[in-house]
């Protein structure tokens, strides 16, 4: 008798303890480790509208991207509002190796516009950890090959050194995805010309700039980006650069498209040298499509 | 004495109850799996894959469970895990893919004893916030008293609420091929 009680309680102990974990065998080995990851996709593309994004190329990953912008909305029926004429049009290349440095080359209509620049992603926000945003550098150099149309008229040419005909654009970009929907960059930028355009201009701007987005659906997302030129540099008549646009992502690619008062596509024209307004309706429409490649 | 005798008898008998089921649970943290969603039609290899699935059965019981951290799953293109994390796993939002199942027929296998066993496991896997039914066949591979497990199985992502836009359709598989496999070892508690 007696032993049969003792053994029972054994047995009884035994299974009690060998029991309840198999409920949950996954915890008796722990939580699957977490890989070391980033915040993946804080803006959908390197470019937001006209402003470069805190995002570099993923490795090994060319990017061509092709940016069109119509004519303004003021210029009214007769030019059909901005679609027959004086539209800009930008390609570019960018590529990156590491996922971390790239760099691009590209081609803007306006001012017969070449450029190239690098852009390096110098701290990549975690994905639940610190650290807590994504910083981004970014520096650009910008060659004209427009002839100066008043050569014969003022009797000498503006650009008889090569190098007049250079400006430069760099600038610091601070970002954080606050949450699968929202994200915000802000971005102090410099923009150096080595040639003004009055003699009481100031060769350097600085500009204070923004840029965000809500990503309201799995493929949708609106956006945002906003240039405000607290420097005085010059007596011609400028504007801040202002954006709204929409973001649209079709598996390849991602298609942008908005409404912007700048014409120009490289930094050194729309940051500095927006000469539209929204108020008049100096707005135009415009798009980005960007098409990625592995290599 | 006689008393004393089956007390000490059935400590030792209890002992080795207790040392049985310790000693018949089989773990892995590093299983290779694989996620592959490659049309036929197309030149684009849409194939993830990772080291760090975890599996665990419970041999007595045929229990079997295993895991998978849906950011560790690494696609060779960029975009294409960008993507794969964004718009169709949505990974921050169902982070894990977990499968709690149990092997139908556990006692054909002997994990003692060298050879190759089948068998078929079945239970719910959960995956972008979906619970299934699956039922797959795994090869267990017992040699030197090391086990080896693995699966091959295939699930419709519709199922799981994964939806292919139809630009993609000829580049994105409906069908996602999985395979799950790794050298278990003993789980000592």
């Amino acid at each position: 008798m007696k032993f049969n009680r003792i053994f029972s309680l054994f047995a009884f102990l035994s299974f009690a303890v060998a029991l309840p974990a198999q409920d949950d065998l996954l915890s008796l080995v722990g939580e699957p480790e977490a890989p070391e990851t980033h915040a993946i996709a804080t803006f959908k593309g390197t470019r937001l509208i006209n402003f470069h994004t805190l995002e570099v190329p993923g490795k090994r990953t060319l990017d061509f991207r092709i940016a069109h912008r119509f004519g303004s909305f003021n210029s009214g029926w007769y030019d059909f509002y901005g679609l027959d004429g004086g539209a800009s049009i930008r390609l570019s290349f960018e590529y990156s190796y590491d996922g971390r440095l790239a760099v691009g080359i590209g081609r803007t209509s306006l001012d017969k516009m070449f450029d190239g620049f690098v852009k390096y992603r110098l701290l990549r926000q975690g994905d639940k950890s610190k650290p807590w945003v994504s910083v981004t550098l970014f520096s650009g150099m910008y060659y004209t090959i427009l002839k100066d149309p008043n050569k014969d008229a003022n009797g000498y040419d503006k650009y008889e050194h090569a190098s007049s005909r250079i400006s430069y654009c760099h600038q610091v970009i601070v970002g954080r995805k606050f949450n699968e929907h929202f994200s915000l960059q802000i971005a102090p930028v410099m923009v150096h010309y080595n040639q003004v355009q009055d003699f009481s201009d100031n060769n350097d701007v600085y500009l204070l700039t923004a840029a965000a987005r809500y990503k309201f659906t799995k493929r949708l997302a609106v956006t945002a980006e906003y240039g405000w030129r607290f420097w005085d540099y010059t007596r011609t008549k400028y504007y801040d650069s202002f954006g709204i646009g929409l973001d649209v992502e079709t598996g390849g690619h991602v298609f942008q498209v908005h409404i912007t008062n700048s014409l120009g596509l490289a930094e050194n024209q729309f940051y500095a040298r927006t000469n539209n307004k929204w108020a008049n309706g100096g707005i135009r429409l415009g798009f980005n499509i960007s098409r990625v490649f592995t290599l | 004495m006689k008393n004393h005798f089956k007390v000490f008898l059935s400590a030792l008998l209890l002992i080795c109850i207790t040392d049985l089921v310790q000693a018949q649970r089989l773990f892995t943290r590093s299983a290779n799996v694989s996620f592959d969603a490659t049309t036929n039609s197309s030149l684009e290899v849409v194939d993830a894959k990772t080291n760090t699935g975890t599996l665990v059965i419970d041999v007595p019981t045929g229990q079997v469970e295993a895991a998978v951290l849906m950011k560790s799953l690494l696609f060779e293109k960029a975009l294409m895990q960008e993507h794969f994390n964004e718009n169709y796993i949505e990974s921050s939002k169902y982070p894990k893919g977990v499968f709690k199942g149990k092997l139908d027929d556990a006692t054909k296998v002997d994990f003692t004893k060298d050879g190759s066993y089948k068998a078929n496991v079945s239970g719910d896997l959960t995956m972008h916030g979906v619970t299934k039914k699956v039922s797959a066949p795994v090869t267990f591979t017992v040699k030197g008293g090391k086990v080896a497990a693995h699966t091959d199985f295939a699930v419709v992502l519709k199922d799981f609420n994964i939806d292919i836009p139809s630009v993609v359709s000829d580049k994105v598989a409906k069908e996602a091929k999985i395979s799950f496999g790794g050298d278990l070892e003993e789980l000592k508690k």
